[in-house]
């Protein structure tokens, strides 16, 4: 009976992964690029080795799990100060909602070139108000060093993943039975507390969700940083996927993406386990 | 209750404050999109920023007139993305909530290996699913068409959906269930009229979220569609480049796109929520 | 349905079809027939699509084929062409080939030298090869089939296929939008009297447009006024390979191989003279300061974007450049200053005929009428940059294009004959990504141009180890 029930799910799933994976697998053993498929060589392991000893993956998955942890991080903490004062059913809640929405509704590629803008020292918004109003002398260069371009990449994907974090807190806790906290507050608890016992708890399957959704997104993120910085300063904004893209589908060397491609899921594969496994144990997020 | 009122108040203003000041800064770069797709060209890149100038309709005017140096006219681009984002994400809710269900609810073998493998589709890199998912699909003749997309996108977002509505479900206490089961109700009954309308606001998030990462996926649209199914993102990206960005082009035509995006959402979550909540059994 | 009934269905069926197989099997030994209409996939901006737009209607006049425009900025081009290609798919009949992408393409893109010598499909335009201006043809359009690294051994003499397959290379395309390193200036500034009295007495000679890297120094130190909101130069000093193009035009101006690979795998980048050309690129950055703030974040759009608003008084970019509506001044171009040689960056877009397009010999008629001197001549109007000799002498003949783009042509017409082109690498994006790297950590000042290419070295030589090229270890 279960197994009907997911079975057309499983079924589109099955036809969007099953051929992908198979193929992968398949040319990960092999060194050839699309275009030549005469030159194709088998190289068993040799491109798993090459991915793993090279210095600038090892980097980019270092960069890449700092960016993860940074934007999820406080993704998941805004995205919880917004839910909560946003889920009650009010009109301006439904106003506030709505706009929060925005930023998750413009295009990916659009929002990194107008922040790219924004950031511009000569003709950006932020540099200008920010000298206008005294508070730095001399304009920042955003993209040209490597810690305020990481304020900019994480500033980017928090301001617009932060309503999709906040929008599955917002269902939640308009999904939860309310008799618990009435119930507190008739027993004198104040707000806060309220909250931090009776309505986290009740919460915390949602946040472990949004969690897990949100990170396993975030390691995926590509388009935005790689039109922000191009992986720069030099390689510090270099995150796993701009390394794929160019190995990928820029030079088309299908063998060494592939390779990459089975690592990162790999090691994805292990953090999320890891996650669940913790998450699981502190919430009914698996029962 | 008047004296809880009171005591929570000057909390709760401070904590609004806060809230709606953080929602107006994040408004800052959709102001900026706003103001610069109806200013002149030349005002554009400015110091001082120019917030006084004449404002002009001509970017949308290029854009939706097709006088844009890119080859087709945004319009068809909106209503491919607009068909794409609302089949795939009827094609999830449909397909997802019976399995979210059954994860949830029905004790059959292997439900947690099949809600973690559900959760692993989504790990998969794209960008090395993109080529073998184009090969496959150029060989069945698929490119450029409706379903070439709503499949994928379908597949990306679904194990998103199923695990939302998965903790939705779990939450809704089993006593309900069993009573209706009781009264002779079938699965599907119960499905349709006690789980269903204890899970819209599951249901509304999901599917917002679902529509707004159809009508924002980029890659795949890129490599699998030439002009017949050519999606927004797409489009719009026709305004960048190397010899410089189109700012009025580029930020009329998102413009655009996030309007549809809204008032689609709007009218999702107003619909979902007073259709389904219509004889809901508490 | 009986199965004696359904056996015999099957039968008729393979019988039709095998009938109908050899029917147009041998249809095809006939001259190839007429399309209704063939697809181009082209660059939007990049290679000029409103230019190809603009003939449009005189292609469909004088093939009779309607003509089907794709264009995409220039990654997601890429991406697309590669793709179409690696799936071996026959939609595109003509697609536009950028010259970094072709030594991965060869496979996949028809050799023209055949279609060249064939009077019969020459019969609506006359390819006159000869003139193609020879370094952009060469660099753009000759590869060797079987060592793709290679470029041709003389890329000044005038194109002739014999001597091209005499050779053993071969001819994939045909150029259409050649584009290299150009430097434009405000003439305004430089022919203001004010400005040339103070130049004059600061430095004791005349203000000119710098001719020599020494002469650009103090030039730009003059004009860079931050207070005023005014520096010398912008420079594309961002994490990409737009700061590889800029870094390989000075390495052959202090006189090594502009190519920073050679054909034999020499590591000219890494050479001294590789060091000094970084060092000066550095300096001016963060010595002499001559550029604005967020310079080593610049990509091409910047550089562009920076210059028409007027912050700069110099620039070197790939096309013409327009002053924005505020900002009031005049725009004149000259070639890329020099030291002990001149080499500016430059690359070709090409029109190359799918292998697997079912209308090659159509398409190559396409493509010979597109990049013909009629047509190139129309598409000046809509800025193209010629790849033909004739070409450039009729926009010096053209007193409106003058009025408009002041001395672009004659300038870009000259700097394309000394040109220098990329490296012809299989995993191209890869070695432009470490060595643009190297550039950038030099250019904002985090590694000293020595230790960057220093590090930038052993990294190069891995990578082409793992394309498969042979490369010696020393």
């Amino acid at each position: 009976m279960g197994w009907s029930l997911v079975c057309p799910a499983v079924v589109i799933l099955l036809l969007m992964t099953i051929a992908p994976t198979i193929y992968l697998l398949q040319s990960s053993f092999f060194s050839f690029t699309l275009l030549n498929p005469e030159l194709k060589r088998f190289v068993g392991l040799q491109n798993f080795v090459q991915v793993i000893l090279d210095p600038t993956i090892r980097h980019g998955i270092l960069v890449t799990l700092l960016f993860v942890v940074l934007a999820v991080g406080i993704e998941l903490i805004a995205g919880l100060i917004l839910a909560v004062a946003l889920a009650p059913r009010s009109l301006g809640n439904t106003i506030g909602s709505t706009v929060l929405l925005l930023p998750f509704a413009v295009t990916p590629v659009v929002s990194a070139l107008i922040w790219r803008q924004l950031l511009n020292p000569n003709y950006g918004w932020v540099d200008y108000y920010l000298q206008r109003l005294g508070i730095i002398g001399r304009p920042i260069e955003w993209l040209s060093s490597a810690p305020t371009a990481w304020v900019a990449i994480v500033g980017l994907d928090v301001w617009q993943w932060t309503p999709f974090v906040a929008l599955i807190l917002m269902a939640g806790l308009q999904g939860i039975p309310k008799e618990p906290q009435e119930a507190a507050a008739v027993d004198g608890a104040n707000a806060w507390q309220t909250f931090w016992h009776v309505t986290l708890p009740q919460l915390r399957p949602f946040i472990a969700l949004a969690v897990l959704l949100r990170l396993v997104e975030a390691f995926k993120t590509f388009g935005t940083v790689q039109i922000l910085t191009g992986g720069g300063p030099g390689r510090a904004t270099e995150l796993i996927n701009l390394t794929l893209y160019r190995i990928g589908l820029q030079d088309f060397q299908i063998g060494a993406a592939a390779a990459l491609g089975i690592l990162f899921l790999i090691l994805l594969s292990i953090i999320v386990s890891q996650l669940l496994q913790v998450l699981g144990k502190n919430t009914e997020l698996l029962e | 209750m008047p004296d809880i009122d009171s005591k929570r108040m000057p909390l709760k203003v401070a904590g609004r404050l806060v809230v709606w000041g953080s929602i107006v800064a994040a408004l800052v770069p959709l102001i900026f999109m706003l103001i610069t797709s109806i200013k002149p060209t030349g005002d554009a890149q400015t110091i001082p920023p120019k917030w006084v100038f004449v404002p002009t309709l001509e970017h949308y005017e290029a854009v939706f007139g097709g006088q844009t140096s890119s080859s087709q006219a945004f319009l068809p681009l909106l209503w491919h993305s607009a068909i794409v984002a609302m089949c795939s994400t009827a094609l999830t809710i449909l397909v997802g909530l019976p399995a979210a269900y059954a994860l949830a609810r029905v004790r059959f073998k292997g439900r947690h290996f099949l809600a973690t493998w559900i959760l692993s589709t989504i790990m998969f890199p794209p960008i090395v699913a993109a080529i073998p998912v184009f090969i496959i699909a150029g060989q069945l003749q698929l490119i450029d068409t409706y379903p070439i997309l709503i499949i994928p996108y379908t597949a990306f977002n679904l194990p998103l959906v199923v695990w939302l509505l998965r903790s939705f479900i779990a939450q809704i206490p089993a006593e309900i269930e069993d009573a209706a089961r009781v009264d002779g109700c079938s699965r599907i009954g119960v499905l349709r009229k006690i789980i269903l309308p204890l899970v819209v606001p599951g249901l509304a998030a999901g599917a917002t979220l679902s529509l707004i990462l159809c009508w924002n996926e980029f890659l795949f649209a890129l490599t699998l569609t030439r002009s017949d199914v050519k999606t927004a993102p797409v489009g719009i990206n026709e305004f960048t480049g190397m010899f410089g960005t189109q700012w009025g082009n580029l930020t009329a035509a998102s413009t655009a796109i996030v309007a549809p995006i809204l008032v689609m959402t709007l009218v999702l979550r107003r619909r979902l929520i007073s259709g389904l909540t219509l004889g809901a059994v508490k | 349905m009986q199965r004696r009934d359904f056996l015999r269905l099957v039968a008729c069926a393979t019988g039709t079809a095998v009938f109908g197989g050899t029917l147009s099997s041998r249809g095809a030994k006939a001259a190839a027939t007429k399309p209704q209409k063939l697809n181009l996939l082209y660059a939007t901006a990049e290679a000029d699509s409103e230019a190809v737009k603009l003939v449009l209607p005189d292609f469909a006049s004088k093939l009779g084929i309607k003509l089907n425009l794709e264009t995409f900025p220039y990654a997601a081009l890429q991406q697309k062409v590669f793709a179409e290609l690696a799936s071996s798919s026959a939609f595109y009949d003509i697609m536009v080939v950028d010259t970094p992408w072709m030594p991965a393409l060869t496979n996949k893109i028809e050799p023209l030298s055949s279609y060249l010598k064939n009077p019969q499909l020459n019969d609506i335009t006359d390819p006159e090869i000869k003139d193609f201006i020879p370094a952009v043809f060469y660099d753009a359009a000759v590869f060797n089939p079987k060592k793709s690294h290679l470029h041709f051994p003389d890329s000044n003499a005038p194109v002739d296929v014999a001597e091209i397959e005499k050779q053993g290379f071969e001819i994939y395309g045909l150029p259409l939008q050649a584009n290299v390193l150009t430097l434009a200036y405000r003439k305004d500034l430089f022919e203001d009297p004010q400005e040339q009295q103070a130049f004059q007495s600061k430095y004791g000679k005349p203000l000119s447009v710098p001719e020599t890297w020494d002469d650009f120094v103090p030039v730009a130190e003059f004009f860079t006024r931050p207070d005023k909101r005014l520096y010398g130069t912008t420079l594309m000093a961002g994490s990409g390979d737009w700061a590889v193009d800029d870094f390989k035009t000075l390495v052959a101006c202090w006189g090594a191989d502009g190519h920073l690979i050679t054909d034999d795998f020499k590591m000219s980048f890494a050479s001294p003279e590789g060091v000094a050309a970084l060092t000066f690129y550095s300096d001016l950055i963060n010595k002499q300061k001559v550029t604005p703030p967020g310079v080593t974040s610049f990509s091409w759009d910047d550089v562009a974007d920076t210059f028409n608003s007027g912050l700069t008084a110099m620039a070197m970019n790939y096309h013409d450049m327009k002053l924005n509506s505020g900002v009031k001044g005049e725009v004149a171009y000259a070639m890329v200053p020099k030291k002990v040689a001149s080499g500016p960056h430059f690359g070709t877009w090409i029109l190359s005929v799918n292998k697997f397009s079912k209308n090659k010999e159509w398409a190559y008629r396409a493509v010979a009428w597109l990049t013909g001197a009629e047509a190139q001549t129309k598409m000046l109007e809509k800025q193209l940059h010629p790849s033909r000799a004739s070409v450039y002498k009729e926009a010096a003949a053209n007193s409106s294009l003058q009025k408009d783009f002041a001395n672009f042509y004659d300038v870009l017409g000259k700097s394309l004959a000394v040109g220098v082109g990329r490296a012809r690498l299989s995993n191209y994006f890869d070695v432009s990504k470490v060595i643009a790297v190297a550039v950038n950590n030099a250019a904002t000042g985090s590694q000293k141009p020595q230790a960057a290419l220093d590090a930038a070295l052993p990294q190069v030589k891995e990578m082409l180890k793992q394309a498969g090229y042979t490369v010696a270890d020393n």
